[in-house]
């Protein structure tokens, strides 16, 4: 069979090495060829990820810090600069987009590119992956892993083969006999769980699935089940997600000191996450008119689903429920963690409604505290009583986008402002 | 207790009242019915502590009794026994059981204390009145579909019936639409009277009535609507809460009137509806001379474009609307044309049957 046509179907990966550690290493360059650890601020004692160098001596992210000083007592301790890290994935993603519009940005430091329809215009998609991997030094003088496949899930596998700085093609023609040994559990989605399922039918690389029946996956599994059949395969018929999808919830949590008894710092904090629930809320011009609030002690969580008259994106509205939880299922007892999510956010109404005294939209001066806020960082306006709030830093989730509602840390004025 | 009853006599009022049981309850007593047994026949008697339903048999009593009995299990049963089957009722109050037989079937059923049974306090009569049951009915069914669903407005999930000298009016809204359902009657209460009439009591008296003209009792007492109905009486408790004044949001000027076939808008819409948002069932109407279009699109960008001659010649304009709602407003209408009257694209419109029916639907528009 000649190659010389072009794949049927083309999938990049890339994913950008040791991501909030290499841009700390690029930005700070006395720490090039250093163990770096970063961390949630100075107080933070959790590693959320290390530099090549930590991880050759035994670094791994989710270690205490203080074990990691035993491993490697000049480790480089970062805190983490979640904006900095927004703004260079957010310019990464961009320059993509010049490649192909079909980017689909798979979490904060990896993107699918369908680089399909290119073929013509940049080539083969071994060098159409040499020049994703040139955008990403350009936009970001970082080095990346770019795995090239005609599907997304051995794209993914392939990626892993080379790190850093790697490049690895399976052509799909090829993408079932190179996964064929492979264990499934190494496949990007199959975790332990399906991976005990499988394994107890005897299938344990990827070249025994070919043996199950597919409806045995699809009976247990249901869609995403028959997906696995073909990932292990070499044939994810998974297309690109594009655009963030609606979100399923909004919330915001925070830890707090320790065995909190006081009713003013509880209502602090509630206060803090209800506003910060509302405002992205309102950014993405949603309302809610569920909203799940938790208060942990040492016996586990307490709190309820509040509901409120109308659907709102108003904070006031929301601390307003959080002030009947409190009421209800408080009794005095030390917690050390909030949370507030809005269950069933959705497009703020456009349906108008029969009686105006209804409209619990909360007040213009929302939107006069956005527009402060937007250009001058988080809370830079915000209630007076959260003059008091917590001092510990946004932490940027692995889910974050460069847009939509998942855009959870905007940019650098919020590492200014903190939370 | 002991007593014979055909089959027929008694499944279907069975069926009538237990439609008032819950599936889920809290207290076991509501899971049963009341069975009581005198000189005048049979009567059995549903609740769910907001509505109760009462049927009575006229039936010949062997040995009088009250008992209460599983109201889904004695169902089925009765369901499940032959047609023309007798069926054969029984207490033994030493074991607090009671049989039922049928032929070569037999069934054991446990009960519970009678004193458990909740009852309605008496109704104390503030205004009584009758109209023709298919007028209840036609009210009921014309508006019942706006009532809101579990909104935090508890008010709003109910049915609100008015009492006026010489009418009888059913309004119903969400708070997004409105529908008001009225007709004449010989009532003269003096004041008008105004009632919220809870969701489940709504539903509940609907399947009651059927569009026969005999006629229904209704007496609204200060916190009880009670309606009697041959040999059935139901009951349910108010809704303690005050309507929003509905008058008010009838627009009375909106000055573009377009009269439509209403089968083929109809028709036209459910089309339409196919390719809208699954949540938000937004589509967009635009008017222009002798012509009405509609529009929608989904998520996938689909797109569907239906498109009707009516009578208009008015301005150009155009409207978003959840097209559930308008649906659910030519649905209830049952006249060859529908008139439907717009004012700007932020305003509501009215749609009403052609001729005086006595029926109006407001309709709040989406923005698109």
């Amino acid at each position: 069979m000649a190659h010389n046509e072009a794949w049927p179907r083309a999938i990049i990966l890339v994913d950008m090495n040791a991501f909030f550690a290499a841009i700390e290493q690029r930005d700070h360059a006395e720490w090039r060829g250093r163990a770096v650890a970063i961390t949630n601020g100075l107080t933070g004692t959790c590693i959320i990820t290390s530099s090549y160098e930590a991880r050759a001596q035994g670094i791994r992210t989710g270690m205490r810090l203080r074990e990691a000083r035993r491993l490697c007592p000049d480790l480089i301790q970062c805190p983490a600069r979640p904006g900095r890290y927004a703004e260079v994935s957010t310019r990464i993603m961009a320059e993509l987009r010049s490649i192909t519009p079909d980017v689909e940005v798979f979490s904060v430091d990896e993107a699918f590119l369908d680089v399909t329809h290119c073929q013509r215009l940049l080539g083969p998609p071994e060098q159409i992956a040499r020049l994703t991997k040139a955008a990403v030094f350009k936009a970001s003088g970082l080095l990346s892993s770019v795995g090239v496949s005609g599907d997304k899930t051995t794209a993914k596998y392939a990626a892993k083969l080379d790190k850093p700085d790697g490049l690895t093609v399976i052509p799909p023609w090829e993408a079932r006999a190179r996964l064929r040994d492979v264990p499934v559990t190494e496949l990007c989605g199959i975790g332990p769980g399906i991976g005990a399922f499988l394994a107890a039918r005897g299938v344990v690389t990827c070249g025994d699935m070919a043996r199950l029946p597919i409806g045995v996956l699809a009976q247990r599994f249901g869609n995403p089940g028959r997906r696995i059949w073909f990932m292990a395969q070499g044939a994810d018929p998974e297309p690109l997600r594009p655009d963030v999808p609606p979100p399923k919830t909004i919330g915001h949590g925070k830890v707090m000191p320790p065995d909190t008894r006081e009713r003013d710092v509880i209502e602090t904090y509630l206060l803090h996450m209800s506003e910060k629930v509302a405002a992205r809320l309102r950014r993405h011009a949603m309302s809610a008119q569920h909203f799940s609030i938790g208060l942990r002690s040492r016996d586990g969580w307490l709190g309820e689903r509040a509901q409120s008259t109308r659907p709102t994106h108003d904070g006031r509205v929301i601390m307003g429920l959080c002030r009947a939880m409190l009421a209800g299922q408080w009794r005095g007892q030390g917690v050390y963690q909030v949370q507030v999510t809005a269950l069933d956010p959705r497009r703020a109404a456009s349906q108008l409604t029969l009686f105006d005294d209804e409209t619990a939209q909360g007040p213009s001066s929302n939107a006069a505290m956005d527009a402060i806020n937007d250009r001058y960082g988080e809370f830079t306006l915000a209630p007076a009583r959260l003059l008091n709030r917590s001092n510990m830093p946004n932490v940027i989730a692995p889910a974050w986008k460069p847009f939509g509602h998942r855009q959870t840390i905007q940019d650098a004025a919020a590492d200014k402002t903190g939370g | 207790m002991k007593f014979a009853i055909e089959r027929e006599a008694i499944l279907k009022p069975l069926q009538t009242i237990t439609g008032v049981v819950e599936r889920r309850q809290t207290l076991p007593i509501l899971s049963n019915i009341l069975l009581s047994a005198n000189g005048q026949g049979l009567s059995m008697t549903a609740t769910d502590l907001e509505v109760e339903m009462i049927a009575r048999l006229p039936t010949d009593i062997n040995e009088g009794g009250d008992i209460t009995l599983p109201a889904r299990k004695m169902v089925d049963i009765c369901k499940a026994l032959p047609e023309g089957a007798i069926i054969d009722l029984t207490y033994d109050a030493d074991k607090e059981r009671a049989t039922l037989k049928s032929g070569r079937s037999r069934f054991n059923l446990t009960t519970l204390p009678v004193s458990e049974f909740p009852n309605i306090d008496e109704v104390k009569g503030v205004f009584s009145f009758s109209v023709p049951q298919s007028v209840l009915k036609r009210l009921i069914d014309k508006t019942s579909f706006a009532m809101a669903q579990q909104d935090v407005r508890y008010y709003l999930n109910g049915l609100m019936i008015e009492v006026d000298n010489g009418v009888i009016r059913a309004v119903a809204t969400d708070g997004h639409r409105l529908a008001v359902c009225e007709h004449t009657a010989d009532v003269s209460p003096g004041e008008k009277i105004q009632v919220i009439l809870p969701r489940k009591g709504v539903l509940e008296l609907s399947r009651l009535l059927t569009d026969e003209d005999t006629p229904v009792n209704i007496t609204i007492g200060n916190n009880h609507l009670c309606v009697t109905l041959g040999e059935y009486t139901f009951t349910s408790k108010l809704v303690d809460g005050k309507f929003p004044d509905y008058q008010r949001v009838i627009p009375r000027n909106s000055d573009k009137l377009v009269i439509a076939d209403r089968e083929r808008l109809r028709q036209a819409l459910v089309r339409t509806s196919i390719l809208s948002n699954e949540k938000y069932r937004g589509i967009r109407i635009h008017l222009e001379d002798g012509l009405l279009q509609a529009q929608a699109n989904n998520p996938e960008m689909e797109e569907a474009e239906e498109e009707i001659e009516v009578d208009y010649t008015g301005p150009e304009l155009d409207i978003g609307f959840n097209v559930g709602y308008l649906l659910d407003a030519l649905n209830a209408i049952d006249t060859a044309h529908v008139n439907i009257a717009f004012g700007d694209a932020n305003s509501s419109c009215v749609v009403q049957p052609e001729g005086d029916s006595g029926c109006t639907y407001v309709v709040m528009p989406m923005r698109l």
